[in-house]
């Protein structure tokens, strides 16, 4: 046997349409030119970082300090994560120091040692349905059970489903806000009322964290309204990385914040660093927990997503498509004209070359995302094609 | 209950080492950090070579669109084909950049290679003494270590090696040039091996060889290195280029897979897959483009030799059993007394830190890193002396 067999039934999981799409669309444009397919696929934006960023980053390049390169201790660098709890103290008024910031090799990262830390084997960690694949993964790979809640038809938290889906091995709840693959923003008034309920639970001996991956924050539009989770909750631990508001997600680097109101915290950093350690990450890149420490209120620019947003979504409306409005992220989750969502994405590809990704990917079926950080040129280009299937496919209301 | 049992399980095991450390860091702040014979981490203060520092400046200078973006998993193409040039350089085999995977370390490889090829319950077979975190990377995988005693100079003792092989054994997970002995397995011992791994194979049993590589080029009085691709084909090699290049805060290395390992790409597709739903994703982007260029440099070899030699000298002269390091930056010599622990506690005393060998699974040896100053290697002489006059009397 050449791979585990653990390994193998992951990969066959989800190989299925994957590869068959991914192939098809490398195909596609090889044979129509990538500017000819309109590739709403992948979540990988086309903006650079802020040239405030790049700016920085060259400055720390060009003039070396010794030791830069060098292993640092397993959190990271202690400046750095000060001037990240500085920021946090700013924005929730809660007393945060260095002690509270650890920081990762991105998001993926950080929520990987927060579960090795948390999880016993068969402890649950609740996530709202549709969701990003990888957080299952990630439950899974501390034999950890993922218990996925249908969300409200317009993806909010359905407070009620959640209360019915805890047990006494309830851990956690996994929430993205903004979301993939919705881009809804989950509101105050649902926020609040789980943590109530979890508030409940307290009393009764279950201690239930909120695992908030906040790696889309900062993008957030003018019609919507993030609300602070560290003012709701206590027991909160945000996981973040700057790989879509700073643009830099292929350098891997992020970090998880543990609420002040954590009363078991100095706990939690040690083992923190213990699995950033055995997991191999070992520390952030050091060159960009550097770069980014001084940049915890910058962002790219929000209002040219939002414009993509608008466009986009007007585009879907037009062609008669169902879609909850998203005000954050650069993800639209529409409903599929037709019942069968995977269909629905070939007939795209196929006729109009557009190429999207299958609700059932996100564990939710008969949807489709569509990832709009792409050129607005690309979208324009694309506008025609939509208005086509829809007019085929929707019903008119 | 915050706090997972296993974690808490790792947490109490090492709590001796962190108390050891604290009590060293204590000593720095009231004798001074100069007046501490720091011998305890392997964190080198060497810098990456001036040409390497100066290209990092150009990339970045050169701002090319899309350089901070997402790259397919397994990393950029023609840094992993500068990188298969190398390989087959060095091997004469035609590696191509399927064969390499960009990593987040030597660290994050071997987690990816063992979540890739471990069923629950799967051995591994590693040598001791041992790199301890070799422990958990296999067992965070569900993977059980197997450790075989080596010989008294630390050479592998292919008997025992043998009688350690069952049908759950899965791989050899091999560490040359070797932390924490520094010892350089020989082409002889090699073939001795492999042809045992070879044996299991024509019975039908896949038994990979795990060779971790980060300190390949570490090498001292010539010594030579064979090329564990040149004595078996299922070989996966890691590394990290934390050590040749002093990058160590930068988290880039990569995995080579054998390109005699028949159909590989099975398990290529789980190894990427791997880096991603542990969380890796990718390596730093910025630091694959810049190692690409640099597989035939390294850091100034002959300095860690002249640390080397002159640890060597002292400890020697001091009168401490010890094998001369041919690689790495560590040597282990013998403690005088049974008790590492006990030993270590002394040499505080004389403002020396070491590590007790228990913390890589040999009582009765200790640890030291000589990737520190030359000067403060020079400086530790008359405290090795009279630790040793008072220990080593003959």
């Amino acid at each position: 046997m050449l791979v585990s067999r653990k390994m193998m039934s992951l990969i066959k999981a989800q190989e299925g349409w994957t590869r068959k799409m991914f192939e098809a669309a490398i195909q596609m444009k090889k044979t129509y030119g990538a500017e000819n397919v309109y590739d709403f696929s992948l979540g990988n934006p086309d903006v650079e970082p802020p040239p405030e960023v790049q700016e920085k980053l060259l400055e720390v390049v060009a003039h070396p300090v010794g030791g830069m390169h060098r292993y640092m201790p397993n959190p990271g660098y202690e400046d750095v994560r000060g001037q990240i709890a500085d920021y946090l103290e700013g924005r929730t008024g809660l007393p945060f120091t260095s002690h509270h910031v650890f920081m990762t090799v991105g998001c993926a990262g950080g929520l990987n040692i927060v579960l090795k830390s948390m999880l016993n084997r068969g402890d649950e960690v609740i996530i709202p349905n549709p969701f990003f694949w990888e957080f299952k993964n990630y439950v899974e790979n501390f034999g950890g059970v993922a218990k996925f809640v249908e969300t409200k038809p317009d993806f909010q938290l359905d407070i009620k489903k959640i209360k019915a889906a805890l047990s006494d091995k309830t851990k956690a709840i996994l929430i993205n806000s903004p979301n993939n693959p919705t881009g809804v923003v989950y509101d105050e008034e649902s926020l609040k009322e789980l943590a109530n309920l979890f508030c409940k639970e307290r009393k009764k001996g279950r201690e239930i964290f909120i695992l908030s991956d906040d790696a889309y924050r900062k993008l957030v539009y003018s019609d919507g309204k993030l609300p602070e989770l560290f003012t709701i909750y206590d027991l909160v631990i945000s996981v973040t990385s700057h790989s879509k508001d700073l643009a830099l997600p292929g350098e891997r680097i992020g970090y998880v914040a543990i609420s002040p109101q954590v009363k078991d915290m100095e706990l939690l950093v040690s083992s923190l660093v213990i699995a950033n350690r055995v997991l191999g990450f070992v520390n952030a890149p050091a060159l960009f927990q550097r770069l980014v420490a001084g940049f915890q209120n910058t962002s790219v620019s929000i209002a040219e997503y939002e414009k993509k947003r608008d466009v986009l979504y007007e585009t879907l409306m037009e062609a008669g498509f169902e879609c909850v409005k998203p005000t954050g992220a650069f993800y639209m989750f529409p409903k599929s004209p037709i019942k069968d969502e995977l269909e629905f994405v070939t007939i795209m590809q196929q006729e109009e070359r557009i190429l999207v990704v299958p609700g059932r990917g996100f564990g939710r079926s008969g949807y489709i995302r569509i990832a709009y950080c792409v050129p607005l040129d690309t979208i324009y280009k694309a506008r025609p094609g939509f208005l086509r299937v829809g007019k085929r496919y929707t019903k008119k209301r | 209950m915050t706090i997972s049992k296993s974690i808490t399980k790792l947490m109490e095991n090492s709590s001796w080492i962190r108390a050891m450390f604290e009590e060293g860091e204590k000593l720095k702040r009231i004798h001074g950090v100069e007046n501490i014979f720091d011998f305890a981490l392997g964190n080198p203060i060497t810098e990456p070579p001036q040409a390497l520092k100066e290209e990092l400046c150009r990339m970045v200078c050169a701002d090319t669109i899309g350089m901070h973006r997402y790259m397919p998993n397994s990393g950029y193409d023609e840094v992993r084909e500068e990188i298969a040039q190398f390989c087959t350089e060095n091997t004469g085999m035609p590696f191509t950049r399927d064969h390499i995977i960009m990593t987040v370390g030597a660290a994050g490889a071997l987690n990816v290679v063992f979540k890739s090829i471990l069923d629950p319950g799967d051995e591994v077979i590693v040598p001791n003494p041992f790199f301890v975190e070799f422990m958990f990377y296999i067992g965070n995988h569900g993977g059980v270590i197997k450790l075989v005693e080596t010989k008294s100079d630390f050479h592998l003792d292919i008997e025992n090696i043998s009688n350690a092989i069952t049908k759950k054994t899965r791989a050899v997970l091999l560490n040359s040039p070797h932390n924490p002995t520094g010892v350089v397995y020989n082409e002889a011992e090699l073939k001795e091996l492999c042809y045992l791994l070879d044996e299991r194979r024509n019975k039908g049993q896949r038994i990979y060889l795990v060779s971790d590589e980060a300190y390949r080029k570490l090498l001292y009085d010539n010594t030579p290195f064979p090329d564990s691709f040149n004595l078996y084909d299922d070989t996966i090699v890691v590394t990290s280029h934390s050590k040749d290049l002093a990058l160590p805060g930068e988290r880039i290395g990569y995995i080579a897979v054998s390109p005699k390992i028949e159909n590989e790409r099975p398990l290529i597709g789980a190894m990427i897959f791997a880096n991603r739903i542990l969380g890796f994703i990718n390596a730093p982007a910025l630091m694959q483009r810049l190692v690409g260029r640099y597989q035939r440099n390294s850091v100034d070899i002959a300095s860690y030799q002249r640390k080397r030699d002159t640890i060597y000298d002292i400890l020697v002269e001091s009168g401490f059993e010890v094998n001369k390091p041919q690689g790495a930056f560590y040597i282990f010599p013998k403690s005088p007394i049974p008790d590492d622990v006990a030993f270590i506690r002394e040499l505080q005393k004389n403002h020396i830190l070491a590590v007790p060998g228990i913390g890589f699974g040999r009582g009765g040896y200790f640890r030291c890193a000589y990737c520190g100053e030359l000067d403060l290697i020079e400086r530790s002489r008359p405290a090795w002396n009279k630790v040793g006059a008072i220990y080593n009397k003959r």
